[in-house]
């Protein structure tokens, strides 16, 4: 299996004590990776560093064997990502928005642009304005321009958040979509479980910036009735719950 | 290259789509015609020739330089770079392949390209306006030094915006940005005018640099010393606003 993403040995310290500390992980081809963990875990601030929006303290990530901080365009060029929140222009049209970013690649002309609308049930919306659209909308665009350029690699903070109950179910079904058919491979952080659970099938739980543990889904529902015991379980082993 | 090219046509894009760059130029218009207006009456009321055809675009650019044109490219640098991070949109495209060193140009020349712009609308608007009230005035070489006197004001003009995204990677707020750089404007204006002998060292003082261009013997000498204190200016705010550009966690 080839690994797609590498995080080795990644620390990040803030003023107030809080932050990650020294997080080891391997996410490969083909893997939708759920990474689990409350808020104020840290998975922001790890996904942060993955995408290079933040310098670690010590450490380096490696995305297909190209380490972020020396060689960031190399390391980001398969890889569509959503972190924190999905932003766009507000003042530009979602379709004036996708053009933007669709100029960073070759291959990605109008009609992958609206494919990608269509894809995420916006394409009616396309020429309308970003400053009149919704939460779940603007999520939506934001998935979008995650895979507008066909990402091998897409990292997704929270992508469901803001969606309503049809629009989670329909990302969900485009994330397993794409992993089977393109074989795209995702890295998704929540604090739900009960999402991770539907949508990953490798789970890593990040626990006051600590990587608790990883492991498979099918592994897991062996050993427990549900995500959510092995959850308490492996929090529990930290002591913290 | 190819991101490089990318992301000054988007930087460029996203300056224009804002509404700044109509209200600039409207404003640019309105200075322009209350010029012209000034300078009929004058004509017509004391029966003085107060500037010729082409004398007309250099005194609007005196004004303008010094006035409307830092004004508008303070602005727009606020929001290309404070705009954006605290909008949260700068993460939209530092997350796409291309480096920060890149992007960071890419904002740099999309700024200039702006200024250049903006340079060239004012000098076509004002040479109209004196074409259409002072045609028999008009020579060749007058276009040429007008032409000339507005190319060259882009240098002291991008130097002055150099420092604003400096303070712009320094200040998170658009608003403190925008304050510092109109007190550093004022103060700036202020030493050159008690200390006119060390005016040369202030960035400010070089908008009118185009009256060297605009003569019939060249200062060599003169143009080139300001063109390094220009330039030096430029390198020193260019690579420490990178620096924390760079740096920047966000």
């Amino acid at each position: 299996m080839e690994t797609v993403l590498k995080v080795v040995g990644v620390t990040k310290k803030y003023n107030n004590g809080r932050g990650i500390f020294d997080i080891n992980l391997d996410v490969q081809r083909g893997d939708i990776f759920g990474f689990l963990g409350p808020n104020g875990a840290g998975k922001t601030t790890a996904m942060k560093i993955m995408t290079g929006l933040m310098s670690a303290d010590s450490g380096d990530v490696e995305i297909f064997g190209h380490s972020i901080t020396k060689e960031f365009e190399k390391a980001m060029r398969k890889v569509g990502c959503i972190i924190e929140t999905a932003e766009s222009y507000t003042y530009l049209s979602a379709y004036e928005n996708l053009k933007l970013f669709s100029r960073f690649y070759d291959d990605v002309d109008n009609n992958r642009i609206d494919e990608v609308l269509e894809l995420t049930g916006i394409l009616k919306y396309k020429k309308e304005k970003v400053k009149n659209f919704s939460l779940g909308m603007k999520q939506r665009l934001g998935i979008a321009a995650a895979i507008l350029s066909r990402p091998e690699l897409v990292i997704l903070d929270e992508p469901l958040n803001g969606l309503d109950v049809q629009g989670m179910i329909e990302i969900r079904k485009l994330i397993k979509l794409l992993a089977e058919t393109e074989k795209t491979t995702f890295f998704i952080s929540s604090h739900l479980i009960h999402d991770v659970e539907l949508t990953c099938d490798r789970i890593g739980i990040l626990y006051n910036g600590r990587l608790v543990n990883v492991d498979s889904k099918e592994n897991i529902l062996k050993n427990y009735a549900s995500l959510e015991n092995y959850y308490v379980s492996e929090v529990g082993k930290n002591g913290n719950i | 290259m190819g991101t490089f090219k990318a992301a000054v046509i988007n930087e460029i894009i996203k300056i224009y789509k804002k509404k700044k760059v109509i209200v600039a130029v409207i404003i640019s218009l309105f200075a322009i015609v209350m010029g012209q207006l000034m300078v009929t009456v004058v004509n017509t009321g004391f029966g003085l020739r107060a500037v010729s055809g082409t004398q007309f675009p250099i005194l609007v650019l005196s004004l303008f330089s010094r006035t409307i044109l830092p004004f508008f490219t303070t602005l727009v640098v606020i929001d290309v770079f404070s705009g954006e991070f605290s909008h949260n949109t700068m993460k939209i495209t530092m997350t796409r392949p291309i480096t920060r060193i890149k992007l960071f140009t890419a904002k740099v020349s999309a700024v200039a390209f702006f200024v250049l712009v903006n340079l060239i609308i004012v000098m076509l608007l004002s040479m109209l306006a004196g074409i259409l009230f002072n045609s028999d005035s008009i020579t060749e070489m007058g276009v040429f030094r007008v032409l000339l006197a507005y190319i060259v004001t882009l240098i002291p003009v991008v130097a002055f915006a150099l420092i604003i995204v400096f303070l712009a990677n320094i200040f998170k707020s658009g608003t403190t940005v925008f304050f510092i750089s109109v007190i550093i404007f004022i103060a700036f204006n202020a030493i050159t005018i008690a200390f006119p002998r060390y005016s040369s060292l202030f960035i400010t003082s070089m908008f009118d640099w185009h009256s060297l261009w605009n003569v019939n013997t060249f200062q060599i000498s003169k143009i080139l010393r300001e063109f390094f204190i220009i330039l030096g200016c430029a390198i020193m705010f260019y690579t420490a606003g990178y620096y924390l550009f760079d740096k920047r966690d966000l």
